[in-house]
């Protein structure tokens, strides 16, 4: 027995209504794997957990027009699932492989996990990486957060307490990628990630970059200056030479139990020109017989 | 507080019961249904140990508001076997002496089982994928992939 209390809510005006007239005292929850270990550990305390698992219109991804939508109540189970995906958003899709273990998996959501807002939270960097919008709805109507405005810092967001999030929203890119980098395979936390889309012209000329990090600094963040420095060019040594010094002004990791900050920063920039070498469709040539 | 009403269906059987707003659904199996197959190892889905299945997929239940398990069908370790018949999984865990103190086991055997719902011809990386989310302290892994894999390999003969 935990302090808390619960109360289902089948449909997403209930649930509106609920964190309507609850507000802070209330807290959506849909499968509970981070929400269960924050009341275990005593950092959430008697809320009012308004169960959303059951809101159908909220589960689901759909493709149309060169978008992807994806309902917050759709499990990670369920994006690792979709050939859609891995055609058309393989960082998600990558991610998604990646992510907690395959139990857990089955009961996280992707809402969820922007919800919690970890910054290293592996949805959220792939999603980012795909430069998504949030959408969160309260009672009586609804908005669009670019992903990378809607974090604040470390569990922190932007969102209203009445607000709930129902899905996420971003154009179809199949030149994107994901890697996760972790001490080890089970149930780890990043150390670092990195989610790339890009974008090129016939000549192979990089005409958009967008670049997400993940557990290097307190949120998510893009990395602006080194989508900056690449755009207009081939990918290529040039492109390469100008990741590292890009990178240092987007990036703060800390040190912690997964890793010192130096060696995050040591290593983001050659996670990002993995992933970037692998959204662009190139081979690289990293080992022993490397120029 | 006030107790809800919720019907679960449990091994086949259903259950009419008024469980408590904060109840968890690990504690209404054991507690409630004496069902106590599936373990309280962690509390915060990180071992594996009270895991279920649920239309043949794996979920843990240490996470689960009792009440929001309203409906569901659910199958804990208790009821793989058919009878005295083991299922599989289980049958190899037997054969291959997979079990050294056993805490882990029933997790182990259901997320093996759904492992095997979801491909009944998995290789050793497949099978150490999957059960990632399940803890054995006793570090019995090595008999345990190699139960799944003849039970996958038994499976395919029994067709």
């Amino acid at each position: 027995m935990k302090n808390f209390t619960f109360i289902p809510a089948p449909d997403l005006k209930t649930a509106l209504n609920i964190l309507d007239r609850e507000k802070e005292k209330a807290k959506p929850v849909a499968g509970a794997t981070n929400i269960m270990v924050d009341i275990r550990d005593g950092k959430l305390n008697d809320k009012i957990l308004v169960g959303i698992q059951d809101i159908k219109e909220l589960r689901g991804v759909k493709f149309n027009r060169g978008k992807i939508y994806i309902g917050a109540l759709t499990t990670i189970s369920e994006l690792a699932d979709s050939l859609l995906l891995e055609k058309k958003a393989p960082a998600l899709f990558q991610a998604a492989q990646v992510f907690a273990d395959p139990i857990v998996r089955n009961s996280a959501t992707v809402g969820g996990n922007i919800a919690y807002g970890s910054p290293a939270g592996d949805a959220v960097a792939a999603l980012m990486g795909l430069k998504a919008d949030v959408i969160v709805a309260r009672k009586g109507g609804k908005r669009r957060i670019p992903i990378e405005e809607f974090h604040t810092g470390v569990n922190k967001n932007v969102m209203a307490a009445n607000e709930l999030i129902v899905a996420v929203e971003f154009a179809v890119n199949p030149h994107s990628a994901f890697y996760k980098l972790a001490l080890r395979n089970s149930m780890a936390i990043s150390q670092v990630t990195v989610a790339v889309s890009v974008r090129q012209d016939r000549a192979g000329k990089i005409t958009d970059a967008v670049i997400a990090l993940g557990a290097v600094a307190p949120k998510v963040v893009r990395a602006y200056s080194v989508e900056k420095a690449i755009i207009g060019k081939p990918f290529g040594d040039e492109v390469i030479a100008a990741i590292a010094p890009a990178l240092k002004k987007d990036i703060k990791p800390i040190d912690d139990i997964r890793g010192s900050g130096e060696y995050r920063a040591t290593v983001a920039p050659v996670l990002v020109k993995r992933v970037l070498a692998k959204a662009c469709g190139v081979c690289l040539n990293e080992g022993r017989n490397a120029k | 507080m006030t107790k809800h009403e919720i019907t679960l269906k449990v091994n086949g059987k259903l259950h009419e019961l008024k469980v408590e707003p904060n109840e968890l659904l690990l504690n209404v199996l054991r507690e409630k249904l004496c069902l106590t197959g599936s373990k309280y190892g962690c509390g915060i889905a990180e071992c594996g140990a009270c895991t279920i299945l649920v239309g043949g997929k794996s979920y843990m239940s240490c996470l689960v508001p009792a009440i929001s398990a309203d409906g569901w069908d659910i199958t804990t370790v208790e009821g793989l076997a058919d009878g005295d018949k083991l299922n599989p999984v289980q049958q190899a865990f037997v054969d291959n002496s997979a079990i050294q103190c056993g805490f882990c086991v029933p997790g182990m055997v259901v997320t093996s089982t759904a492992l095997l719902l979801d491909n009944p011809a998995p290789d050793e990386e497949y099978i150490k994928d999957y059960l990632r989310g399940n803890y054995c302290r006793c570090t019995g892994y090595v008999a345990m992939v190699k139960s799944v894999m003849d039970a996958a390999a038994k499976m395919k003969c029994d067709q």
